[in-house]
């Protein structure tokens, strides 16, 4: 990318960037081959797999890495330098205390009053006492953060996840999860509440800090990734679903009872120890 | 109040019963936690401690061979591709495997400092005892992985870490599958760029 640009014969240059964009249009034509019917592990892997536009997805792929190379990961790395350790807990904590409203009604919509429990609670401690969601006081007195989206919600209706999508900017998804992260930001709050220059720099800035706070903590796992995978693409694609498929898990495991953390029994133990 | 209270602690009881039936089962969950306790422990000590990089890449490759059933991982990391393999291959291969294992984990482990770890539950899965742990690090939210360990009884090994949920020998076998089918199932094209990679990270 850097090459690009930095070109010093532009007609180099736009011969690259032809090249590129005729990648792209046949990229974006592709479909993955299937494998010889002959071959049932090879065809039973593929559709384990599940990822039918492969070489679509793996054009996106390089896209956002260039991307990301060219400008979110050195932003979130100077993130990291300019601001210590507890401001950047601080930062997350705030967007996270934002999310609430989303969070709270899918903890809602899947059917877990502990979750939505837990989520209530945490918003007015930690909005209060955590000075406006900046600490989150709330962890230490066992309502732990939840991690309720609507692609959550879904699939714990049932719906399955769907052929694997690498999509601009947004990164590793699925049919489902894509639908679940439009429904979300179409009934977050602040994406309706309000009007004016003001209100739409606020939604914006709230973007772009969320997108450098997450970078910044997965700076160092993903570089990891980059140096050690032989197909960086098919690792992401491997642990995007198995953490999504852990996170179901997860919330369907949760079935503590509507019984307050701080209601003693008899032996004085709490019967519903806080989840983790 | 008092009849629900009695009831959940019946059921909590029931539940406990079930868990722990006193026999084969508590007792390759008892060895397999404190396997993984002991290995845990002397990881800590090591990525905590005192010692040159190189040190530390050595020990932590001791502990590694050690706990690690390697060949069994690696096997597994092949997946399909293992009996399209010559007994020569499967020899580079496996021998490829461990050096790139103890690199990646050194590396991925050398730069921690302050790494604590609380020994959770153990279950059973299939042959195998899963046991559960929570890894604290300085500045970042407590992470539980979970020891998948075979043979708890006889020759404890651990053959799987899952953090966060995320298996490592699924996500290793996924790379290497997804490299293979793109270099035309060459297992020779794999073997080169291990050896590349074990060259470049060390």
């Amino acid at each position: 990318m850097r090459a690009l640009f930095s070109s010093r014969f532009p007609t180099a240059g736009s011969v690259r960037s032809l090249v590129l964009a005729g990648l792209m249009v046949a990229g974006l034509a592709g479909c993955a081959t299937a494998p010889p019917a002959d071959d049932p592990e090879a065809v039973a892997e593929f559709k384990e797999l599940n990822d039918p536009i492969e070489p679509t997805n793996r054009v996106f792929y390089a896209i956002n890495t260039a991307l990301d190379d060219a400008l979110l990961a050195p932003v979130a790395r100077g993130y990291r330098a300019v601001f210590p350790d507890v401001v950047r807990t601080g930062i997350s904590n705030v967007l996270v205390n934002l999310g609430t409203p989303v969070r709270l009604g899918n903890d809602i919509l899947t059917g877990k009053p502990r979750r939505a429990g837990d989520t209530t609670m945490r918003f007015f401690i930690n909005s209060t006492a955590g000075v406006l969601g900046f600490f989150d006081v709330a962890a230490g007195m066992g309502y732990k953060k939840t991690d309720t989206d609507f692609g959550l919600t879904l699939a714990n209706l049932g719906v399955e996840e769907g052929p694997f999508l690498f999509l601009p900017i947004l990164g590793p998804s699925g049919p489902r999860d894509l639908t679940g992260f439009v429904v979300d930001r179409a009934a977050d709050p602040f994406t309706w509440v309000g009007q004016g220059t003001a209100v739409v720099a606020l939604g914006w800035s709230r973007t772009g800090v969320s997108a450098i706070s997450v970078r910044e903590k997965v700076l160092d796992p993903v570089e990891q990734i980059k140096k050690t995978a032989l197909d960086p693409y098919a690792t992401f694609r491997s642990l995007y679903r198995q953490y999504r498929t852990a996170e179901l898990t997860k919330l369907k495991n949760d079935n503590r009872a509507t019984i307050p953390v701080w209601f003693p029994d008899r032996a004085g133990e709490q019967i519903n120890p806080p989840a983790r | 109040m008092t009849d629900r209270r009695g009831f959940l602690l019946a059921a909590l009881g029931a539940g406990a019963a079930a868990a722990m039936p006193g026999s084969a089962h508590a007792q390759a969950a008892e060895r397999a936690s404190a396997f993984i306790k002991t290995t845990g422990e002397r990881l800590v000590a090591v990525v905590n401690g005192p010692g040159s990089p190189a040190d530390k890449r050595h020990a932590i490759g001791q502990i590694i061979v050690a706990a690690v059933d390697v060949d069994a991982v690696g096997r597994f990391c092949l997946g399909r591709f293992w009996r399209q393999t010559s007994p020569d291959q499967q020899k580079t291969y496996l021998a490829l495997f461990q050096e790139v294992l103890i690199t990646n984990i050194t590396a991925k482990l050398g730069e921690y400092q302050g790494v604590k770890f609380t020994l959770g539950r153990a279950r059973p899965q299939d042959e195998e005892q899963v046991v559960s742990t929570v890894v604290e690090r300085p500045n970042s939210a407590p992470a539980t992985v979970d020891w998948v360990v075979t043979k708890p009884a006889a020759a404890p090994r651990i053959i799987d870490v899952i953090a966060e949920g995320t298996s490592l020998r699924i996500t290793q076998r996924s790379d290497y599958s997804a490299y293979l089918q793109r270099n035309n199932n060459s297992i020779e094209a794999l073997l080169a760029a291990m050896k590349s990679q074990a060259i470049l990270n060390k």
